[in-house]
């Protein structure tokens, strides 16, 4: 009887601690990304697609019956990762790491948390490398560079070839880059992948991201005649191109920009005009339709009340989605511990169209995530719209501006 | 034989553009002899000034001309009273405090823009006529324009007038000058703030036809020294040229081997060059030292 009277409290006891280990004990992750410099606005919107899905996690009461906390690390350059890891493992004592804007930062930050025996959980960085490495730590689940050449190739069969009623293998295709790791790596596998395909691309060229001129470059071009200029760089040599390309009086039939091209930096300084009907393999858009994108619309009204503006970046959906799936691997784990949640991940398979931007899961070898791809857009009206695949296409949008539409 | 036309045309208008960047380099470094690592950073700063009067005043780019090149000649004289002069005798303490100072602009645009890519909306950069059956930008034909014209007037300057003289005077011995009554720190100050100021005009004339961002002055400031070596230190003319030789031998390698390697093969043309003439294209014999020995 005396043990019944006692219940509530016992209840009420048990409640308490229980909220206060949820206060007390949050698991903690480790943001490592630019937030200054440069790319602070890029390292901040990815970010923000981090903390929304944490925001997201502790509503629904926590991950393991704990709260989740982001604990940020500024890094700029590979150097300022290792001191930020290192600040944020011995002096924070985060559980894991997450991140990242930057190839390079990605790279340095997830060796040195190995060193800590922490988890590095990749949601954005997409050099090859990263998970080519091997490492015991590292979990990739966006496009990586295979990924951005995977749905490059997929346009130029699917979607370009038959606007130009053309078999592929029949399109002259350029490929130009720019000439360090990112643009170079991203070309060759679209080389080696369209090779396998039958299509032999016409000519290849790099070029220096700080090129000052590039009128030698779009002679090159021009003396090829190629159908499709596939551009890979940054957005500085980007736009210089598109208005080389102008003031050259030189009108290729199709355009696709691959990775960067889409940014609002873009349209403010070539123009809605002259960027109308450019193709750009990008992030997936908030606004691509839920069957395609669950959680998309959904993310864009948490990232509108949170942060009382537009998304800054299309990046950020992608890492939001990114860090969905570490907390569905984390609860299958039942732990933050490394090997248990890399072990839980490997398990995991969902299909495409499971998460915001149309991921599903399922890691390779190397822990990259093959679910995980791009979409094409196009810029129409000063807008980018989704244009494949087709089922990530808005209802009513169609092709402008290839030759036969 | 079309495109040796066309190539040759892109290939002026490029040493124009070289030109444009490296004539306020050759005053401060090829005639006062200040190593000043900063001036691609002046440049930045100068391109920023044209967007924003572009942006906040309204006005078409050019016309920036009557803001930012007076706002440029200030920041000179600011920079070399309070950097490089009381570091006049110590060239290698100059090279390292222009060098923070590199740091220093590159940082604080980081800071101002937050490292957004801004530009002036192209029509401005993509205006074309006509030149022998080739397509050619305007603005790089007003860049090249204007960088003859600089040239002239500063030649003009150097040459003709009593501060050019004593500008001269000063660089070639700074203690037999002063006792001819030349205000030597007066020179020093007065020539560091006309080559910002002539980097200023070159801002001008280069923001319609670039992307900005605060490390743009990294994609010129290795040309703009090689181009005032070349020419030889202290020529005017000599930069002038060998601004118009790199844009052409950039052109035709682009063109012809690869445009990854027309750095490359214009640096080894620069290397050959210099060991057949250390004093550059046009250098009197022996200039290369005038100034930077007098200094030790």
């Amino acid at each position: 009887m005396r043990l019944i009277r006692s219940l509530p409290l016992i209840c009420a006891v048990l409640t308490l601690t229980a909220a206060s280990a949820l206060a007390a004990d949050p698991i903690k992750i480790g943001e490592i990304n630019p937030f200054s410099g440069p790319l602070a606005k890029y390292g901040l919107e990815l970010a923000r697609g981090h903390e929304l899905a944490v925001d997201e996690v502790n509503a629904k009461g926590g991950l393991l019956g704990r709260k989740v906390e982001l604990i940020r690390g500024d890094a700029t350059n590979p150097q300022q990762a290792i001191a930020s890891v290192e600040q944020l493992a011995t002096r924070d004592k985060v559980d894991l790491f997450s991140g990242t804007y930057m190839s390079p930062v990605s790279a340095a930050a997830s060796d040195e948390a190995q060193r800590y025996n922490r988890l590095y959980w990749e949601t954005i960085a997409t050099a090859q490398e990263l998970t080519d490495r091997g490492l015991s730590n590292f979990v990739r689940t966006g496009p990586n560079a295979t990924s951005y050449a995977i749905e490059s190739v997929a346009a130029v069969k699917d979607l370009i070839a038959p606007a130009f009623n053309k078999n592929p293998r029949d399109l002259k295709i350029w490929i130009e880059h720019e000439d360090l790791n990112f643009g170079t790596s991203i070309a060759q596998t679209l080389e080696q992948l369209l090779e396998k395909d039958g299509v032999k691309p016409i000519g290849i060229g790099a070029h220096s991201f700080k090129a000052i001129d590039l009128n030698d470059t779009v002679l090159r071009i021009k003396q090829a005649q190629p159908d499709i200029l596939v551009e890979i760089g940054y957005v500085p040599d980007g736009n210089l191109l598109l208005n080389t390309l102008k003031n050259q009086g030189y009108k290729i039939p199709a355009i696709m920009y691959v990775v960067t091209g889409d940014a609002p930096e873009t349209l403010n300084i070539v123009g809605a005009k002259d960027l109308e009907g450019l193709l750009v393999v990008s992030y997936p858009r908030t606004n691509i339709p839920s069957s395609y994108s669950p959680g998309g619309a959904e993310y864009l009204a948490a990232y509108r009340a949170k942060y009382k503006e537009e998304p800054i970046a299309t990046l950020g959906m992608s890492a939001f989605a990114g860090m969905q799936m570490l907390f569905d691997a984390i609860r299958a784990a039942g732990t933050t511990d490394v090997d248990k949640v890399r072990e839980a991940a490997a398990k995991m398979d969902k299909p495409f169209q499971s998460y915001p931007g149309g991921y599903g899961v399922k890691f390779d070898d190397k822990f990259q995530n093959t679910r995980a791809l791009p979409v094409v857009v196009q810029w129409q009206s000063g807008d980018t719209v989704t244009v494949y695949p087709k089922n990530a296409v808005s209802p009513g949008t169609t092709l402008r501006n290839l030759p036969s539409n | 034989m079309d495109n040796i036309v066309t190539i040759f045309i892109f290939g002026l208008l490029l040493g124009g553009i070289y030109g444009l960047v490296s004539i306020g380099l050759t005053l401060i470094f090829g005639v006062i002899r200040i190593t000043n690592f900063a001036h691609g950073e002046i440049l930045m700063i100068g391109m920023y000034g044209t967007y924003f009067v572009y942006v906040w005043l309204g006005l078409n780019p050019y016309a920036a001309l009557i803001v930012v090149v007076p706002a440029m000649f200030i920041v000179g004289l600011l920079v070399q009273r309070l950097l490089i002069q009381p570091l006049l005798n110590e060239p290698m303490m100059q090279i390292f405090a222009t060098f923070g100072l590199l740091i220093f602009l590159e940082n604080l645009v980081l800071m101002l823009t937050n490292g957004a890519a801004l530009g002036i909306p192209s029509e401005h950069g993509t205006r074309v006529i006509s030149l022998l059956n080739n397509k050619v930008s305007v603005a790089q034909i007003l860049a090249f324009a204007a960088s003859t014209i600089i040239v002239i007037s500063l030649h003009l300057f150097l040459n003709q007038t009593m501060m050019g003289k004593a500008i001269r005077a000063v660089t070639q011995d700074k203690r037999a000058a002063a006792t001819m009554g030349i205000n030597v720190n007066r020179i020093f100050l007065l020539t560091f703030g006309i080559g910002t100021a002539i980097t200023g005009i070159g801002s001008v004339f280069l923001t319609p036809i670039y992307t900005l961002s605060p490390t743009i002055g990294g994609s010129f400031v290795l040309a703009a020294f090689a181009v005032v070596v070349l020419g030889g230190l202290g020529s005017v003319w000599g930069a002038y040229f060998a601004g118009l030789i790199i844009g052409l031998i950039e052109s035709f390698a682009g063109f012809y081997i690869d445009p990854t390697l027309k750095s490359a093969v214009w640096f080894l043309i620069f290397i050959a060059v210099l060991i057949v003439r250390p004093s550059g294209l046009l250098g009197i014999a022996g200039a290369e030292e005038v100034g930077l020995r007098e200094q030790q």
